[in-house]
C-alpha cells in the first residue's frame, strides 16, 4: 500500500466515521432504562425545591425518579444534543413556546391531553394564561413547574420624590416624566442594552398596548404582513420618539443587566426607572438590600390611549415547564410525578425561596411568601391578565433569537429605521 | 547532504563506513509516523471531513441530517453578515499585529538586558498570560462599564463611555484587550531571540561608533527576523480564530458590528441550531486560515528558517 492509497483509505474511513457520528434513530420505549424515570432540570438555586419534590415522590413510588441537572447557560444546547439519544430524559425543564417547538416538530414529545383527560387537575389547577404558553398546535405539551416572571416597571422612589414625579400611568405621562427627569440630569430609564433582551421588553409591551396580543400571535403563525401594519409602525414610531427623547441616556449599549450594571444605575439613583423581569427584586435584594427594602417601587407598564391592547395585559416569562418525551417507558409514573407540581408542598417550597408558582392554590399561601406584598401584586397581575405574552425571543424557535436581538438593538441605536426593523422581523425563520 | 558526501575527500577506496548520525543513515520508516498520523486523522481529518459533509446538509441536531446540496453555501455567498465577518476578522487580526508587535519587540528586547529591576518587572508583565481569556474579558468588561468603570472617571477621554455601542470603539476595545493579553507571550519570544544575539555584534558596533538607537535598528531588529516571523504567524492564526474575547466582551454587537467569522459560526451552529450553515462557515475559516498561513510561511521564508548568524 503506497502513501497515496493509504491516505485515500484513511480519508474514506474518517468520512464513514463522520457519517456514523451524526443521525441515528431515536430509541424506542423498550430501550429506555428500567424502573426509573429521568427528570432533567436547569441547574440553579431552584433545584432545592425540585430535589424535595422528587424525594417526596420517591417515598411511595415503585418507579423512581432520578433528578439530573445541567447547570448554566448551556442548557438548551445540551438538551438539543441528548434529546434524540438514549441519554434523553423522560421529563425535562423548558421555557415553553419556541423552546419546545423544534421537538414537537421532530415528533419527540408526548401531547399531554390524554393525561389531562384522566386527571383534569393537570390543567385546571394552573392559571390559564400561563398554561397556554406550552400549547403548540392546539395540544398541551407542558406543565408549569417553577415561578412566573412578568416584566414590571421598577422605580427608585427616592429619586422620584426628589424630582417631584410619580410613576407614569399613561404613555403621555411617561413622556413628560422623561422630560422632567432629563432636566434634572437623571437618566429616566436604566437599560442594559448590551444584553439586548432588556431592550426587547420595550417592544413587547408597546406592541401589546398599541396593537393587542393578536399581532404577535399572527406573526408567530407565519403572517409576515402584520409587521408592516399601521399598528406596528405606530408602536415603532413611539419607541423611536422615546429613544430620541433621551429616555435611556446615550450609553445604554455599553450597559448590561447581567453584570449588575443597569440595576446599579437604579439603586444608586443615577436612573429613575427600569423595565425588567420580576427577578429584579431578588437581584436588588442581594446587590443593595437597603435600597430594595426602602426605596424600590414596582408598578405596571403605562397604558396607551387609543391602543387595542388591554391595559391589564402583561409580558415576560410565563413560567418554566416540564415536557414529556414521547418514548417514555412509564407514562403513568410521569403523570403521577407531574401531579405533584400543583401540590401544597410544591407551592410552599417555591414561595419560600422567592419563586411565585402559577397554580390556583398559590393564592392561599401568599402570606407565607418571602415578600408577601410583592408576591401578591404579581400573582394578581398574572391572574387578572387577559393575555400574558411570552417573551418574543422565547416564543420563536431558537434560530430566531439572535436576529430578534440584533434588530431591537439596531433599532434603538438608530442603525436601522422603522422599515429596517419591519424587514428584519419579516425575515425571521417561521415558527411553524 | 548528498553534495557533502560527493565532495568529501575520499582518500581510501570508496568503502562506506557506517557512522551513527552520518550522511548514510536512512530516513526513518513510515511506520514511525503512524501514531501521529492516526492521531491527526482521528482528531483533525475526521472532524474536518464531518464538517465538510455537514456543510452540505440541513441539521438542527434532531434526527438525521437532510442532504441540501450547496444551499448553505449559496446562502452564505449572499449573506452580507458573512462577508462583513471575514472583513472584520482580517481587520481585527491586522490591528492586533500592528498593535502587539512594536510593544512586544520593545519590551522583549528590554527584558533581555541585564538591568537589575528586569526580572521583577518581567514577571509583572507576564501576569496577563497566566489568566484565562474568559477572566480577562470579564475583568475588562467591568473596568470599561460606562457608569461605574474607568470611562465614568475619565469623561474627557471617553465622553459618555458608550464604548460597546459603536463599531469603531468596540473594535478598539477588542484589539486593546487582546493586546493586553497576548503581548506578554510575544514579548517572551522576542526576549529569547534577543538573548541569542551574540554580544560581539554590539561590541563591534560600539567600536564603529554606533549609538543605542543605531544598534537597535541595525543589529537587534535584523537579528530578530525569525522571531518576528514566528510571532506574526502565531498572531495571525490566533487572530483569525479569536472567539472567546468577542463572546464575552461584545457578543458580536452592537448589532452585527463585531460579528467576526468564528463568532458567526458559533452563533449559527450553537445559538440558531443550524449546524449546516455553521459547518460551512467553519470550512471557510479553515480554508482561509490555511491559505493565509501558507502565504505567510512562503513569503517570509519561514519554511527555510535560514540562520541570521552567517559568518559568525
Amino acid at each position: 500500500m503506497n502513501t497515496r492509497t493509504a491516505l485515500a483509505a484513511g480519508l474514506a474511513a474518517s468520512a464513514a466515521l463522520a457519517l456514523a457520528g451524526c443521525g441515528g434513530k431515536a430509541p424506542a420505549a423498550a430501550d429506555r432504562p428500567e424502573n426509573v424515570i429521568h427528570v432533567l432540570v436547569y441547574g440553579d438555586a431552584t433545584n432545592k425545591v425540585e430535589k424535595q419534590i422528587v424525594a417526596t415522590y420517591n417515598k411511595t413510588a415503585t418507579v423512581k425518579v432520578v433528578l439530573d441537572t445541567i447547570p448554566g447557560a448551556d442548557y438548551q444546547q445540551k438538551l438539543q444534543t441528548i434529546i434524540n439519544t438514549k441519554q434523553a430524559p423522560d421529563v425535562f425543564f423548558n421555557w415553553g413556546g419556541g423552546s419546545i417547538q423544534p421537538f414537537v416538530k421532530a415528533n419527540l414529545l408526548l401531547p399531554l391531553d390524554d393525561m389531562i383527560k384522566s386527571d383534569p387537575g393537570l390543567k385546571a389547577n394552573f392559571l390559564p394564561s400561563v398554561f397556554n404558553t406550552a400549547v403548540v398546535n392546539g395540544k398541551s405539551y407542558g406543565i408549569p413547574m417553577r415561578g412566573t416572571q412578568p416584566v414590571l416597571l421598577f422605580s427608585n422612589n427616592k429619586v422620584l420624590k426628589e424630582a417631584g414625579v410619580t410613576a407614569p400611568r399613561t404613555w403621555d405621562e411617561l413622556l413628560s416624566t422623561v422630560r422632567t427627569l432629563k432636566s434634572k440630569n437623571i437618566t429616566p430609564f436604566a437599560l442594559g442594552g448590551a444584553d439586548q433582551w432588556p431592550t426587547l421588553m420595550w417592544f413587547e409591551y408597546l406592541y401589546d398596548r398599541v396593537a393587542g396580543p393578536d399581532l404577535f400571535t399572527k406573526a408567530l403563525n407565519g403572517d409576515r404582513s402584520v409587521w408592516s401594519s399601521d399598528d406596528s409602525r405606530k408602536a415603532l414610531t413611539m419607541l423611536r420618539q422615546l429613544v430620541d427623547a433621551g429616555a435611556f441616556g446615550t450609553n445604554f449599549d455599553s450597559v448590561k443587566f447581567t453584570d449588575g450594571g443597569s440595576p446599579a444605575l437604579l439603586s444608586k439613583g443615577k436612573a429613575a426607572f427600569e423595565l425588567m423581569g420580576s427577578w429584579e427584586y431578588s437581584t436588588l435584594q442581594e446587590a443593595s438590600p437597603d435600597f430594595a427594602k426602602n426605596d424600590l417601587g414596582f408598578t405596571t407598564f403605562p397604558t396607551v390611549s387609543g391602543g387595542k391592547g388591554d391595559p391589564k395585559n402583561i409580558v415576560g416569562n410565563t413560567n418554566n415547564f416540564y415536557s414529556v418525551l414521547k418514548n417514555t417507558r412509564y407514562p403513568d409514573a410521569v403523570r403521577d410525578f407531574l401531579k405533584l407540581q400543583y401540590s401544597d408542598e410544591f407551592v410552599n417550597a417555591q414561595l419560600a425561596i422567592g419563586n411565585l408558582p402559577t397554580t390556583t392554590n398559590t393564592e392561599q399561601f401568599l402570606g407565607q411568601a418571602a415578600s408577601p406584598d410583592y408576591s401578591r401584586f404579581q400573582f394578581n397581575l398574572v391572574k387578572d391578565a387577559p393575555a400574558f405574552q411570552l417573551s418574543w425571543d422565547q416564543a420563536y424557535p431558537p434560530a430566531a433569537i439572535t436576529p430578534i436581538h440584533q434588530a431591537v438593538q439596531q433599532f434603538f441605536n438608530g442603525s436601522i429605521d422603522v422599515d429596517g426593523f419591519i424587514k428584519a422581523m419579516q425575515a425571521l425563520p417561521p415558527a411553524a | 547532504m548528498a553534495q557533502l558526501t560527493a565532495t568529501a575527500p575520499s582518500v581510501t577506496a570508496p568503502r562506506r563506513v557506517r557512522r551513527p548520525g552520518g550522511p548514510n543513515v536512512g530516513r526513518p520508516g513510515i511506520g514511525w509516523a503512524l501514531p501521529a498520523t492516526a492521531f491527526f486523522a482521528a482528531f483533525a481529518v475526521a472532524p474536518l471531513v464531518l464538517v465538510a459533509v455537514l456543510s452540505m446538509t440541513t441539521w438542527s441536531g434532531l434526527g438525521p441530517p437532510q442532504y441540501a446540496g450547496f444551499a448553505n453555501w449559496r446562502t452564505l455567498l449572499h449573506d452580507p453578515v458573512m462577508r462583513t465577518s471575514i472583513w472584520l476578522s482580517l481587520v481585527l487580526t491586522a490591528l492586533g499585529v500592528v498593535a502587539q508587535t512594536p510593544l512586544s519587540v520593545l519590551i522583549g528586547v528590554w527584558a533581555a538586558g541585564p538591568q537589575r529591576n528586569r526580572a521583577v518587572l518581567s514577571a509583572v508583565y507576564f501576569v496577563p498570560l497566566l489568566l484565562s481569556s474568559a477572566a480577562i474579558s470579564v475583568l475588562w468588561r467591568a473596568l470599561l462599564d460606562p457608569n461605574f468603570g474607568v470611562p465614568a472617571q475619565m469623561q474627557w477621554l471617553f465622553g459618555d463611555g458608550n464604548l460597546f455601542g459603536h463599531r469603531s470603539t468596540a473594535i478598539a476595545v477588542l484589539v486593546f484587550v487582546s493586546t493586553w493579553q497576548f503581548t506578554p507571550f510575544h514579548t517572551l519570544i522576542y526576549q529569547g531571540a534577543a538573548r541569542n544575539i551574540p554580544q560581539v555584534l554590539y561590541d563591534a558596533a560600539r567600536i564603529d561608533g554606533a549609538g543605542r538607537v543605531r544598534q537597535f535598528f541595525s543589529i537587534t531588529l535584523p537579528q530578530l527576523k525569525n522571531a518576528f516571523i514566528t510571532s506574526v504567524i502565531l498572531m495571525v492564526v490566533g487572530g483569525l480564530t479569536t472567539f472567546d474575547t468577542v463572546l464575552i466582551l461584545t457578543q458580536g454587537g452592537p448589532g452585527t458590528d463585531t460579528t467576526i467569522t468564528a463568532y458567526y459560526m458559533y452563533e449559527k451552529a450553537f445559538k440558531g441550531f443550524d449546524f449546516g450553515t455553521g459547518s460551512a462557515i467553519a470550512l471557510v475559516l479553515v480554508v482561509a486560515s490555511t491559505l493565509i498561513s501558507l502565504v505567510l510561511v512562503r513569503a517570509t521564508g519561514y519554511d527555510k528558517m535560514r540562520s541570521e548568524l552567517e559568518g559568525l
